[in-house]
């Protein structure tokens, strides 16, 4: 995730820093229908991922029933979660511990 | 019988016989049906439209502010699938990427709306059909849709 690298005042940079912190995850969890082929495919159409990356979450989300799959602010976990549904696949988002 | 196949033009070459054809129609007739009717409870709207937080409260805002837009592409995906299958015989066309893609998540949807349906587990999905079980022409429908899923990723790929 990128962050600013420089801010107009300590106050701005605070409020920067708080938000960065509440990253939220999303999530896919292994569902018994979905096509591991299919799942791998979503993962690189929808994140740009490559084959490698794309088939270790797939095997990750296979093997121990979820993985994370993207994170980010709010708004943008909401956004991925809600095209992952699209695509049918199995999807929550989580605020970051 | 090769029912996708990789077009010169990039594009996929579909070739499905009457019956195949006619099979697909009836189910993609059938998901419009039940996307309009959008039952809240069905345990089939429940995966196709799951819950995108853990907590209730959470999940039903976004519900609130995401479920006609998801119902909306669901069904324009459903739409384009329609529109290439037309209404009768067999299927010999090609489709260019938004349409693949449509078919893609099209037959996603059917095979998570029957799979929601039997309640089926990995188990259940990794062993043969048994043609004594009372579910075994919705099982195999479930298998076919996924070899053919297979095909047209392979193709697209």
């Amino acid at each position: 995730m990128a962050s600013p690298t420089e801010a107009p005042e300590r106050t701005e940079e605070t409020r920067i820093g708080d938000r960065l912190d509440k990253a939220w995850l999303v999530i896919v969890w292994n569902d018994p229908v979905n096509l591991m082929s299919y799942v791998t495919w979503v993962f690189k159409k929808l994140f740009g991922y490559s084959e490698a990356k794309a088939t270790k979450l797939m095997l990750d989300v296979h093997h121990r029933g979820r993985a994370v799959v993207s994170s980010g602010a709010r708004e943008k976990a909401e956004m991925d979660c809600y095209r992952l549904h699209a695509y049918g696949l199995w999807a929550t988002i989580s605020k970051s511990d | 019988m090769v029912r996708f196949k990789r077009a010169r033009d990039n594009g996929v070459r579909v070739r499905l016989g009457e019956d195949e054809a006619g099979l697909l129609r009836r189910l993609v007739a059938e998901m419009r049906t039940m996307l309009e009717a959008h039952m809240a409870g069905d345990p089939v709207m429940q995966r196709l439209f799951p819950d995108a937080h853990v907590s209730s409260a959470e999940a039903a805002d976004f519900r609130a502010l995401t479920e006609d837009d998801l119902s909306a592409a669901k069904r324009s995906a459903l739409e384009a699938v329609a529109q290439s299958l037309g209404t009768e015989g067999r299927l010999e066309i090609t489709l260019q990427e938004p349409d693949v893609d449509a078919w893609l998540s099209v037959l996603t949807d059917l095979r998570l709306a029957i799979g929601a349906r039997l309640e089926v587990t990995e188990e259940l999905m990794s062993a043969d059909v048994d043609p004594e079980d009372e579910r075994a022409p919705a099982l195999v429908t479930l298998h076919w849709l996924g070899w053919l899923q297979e095909m047209l990723l392979k193709a697209a790929g």
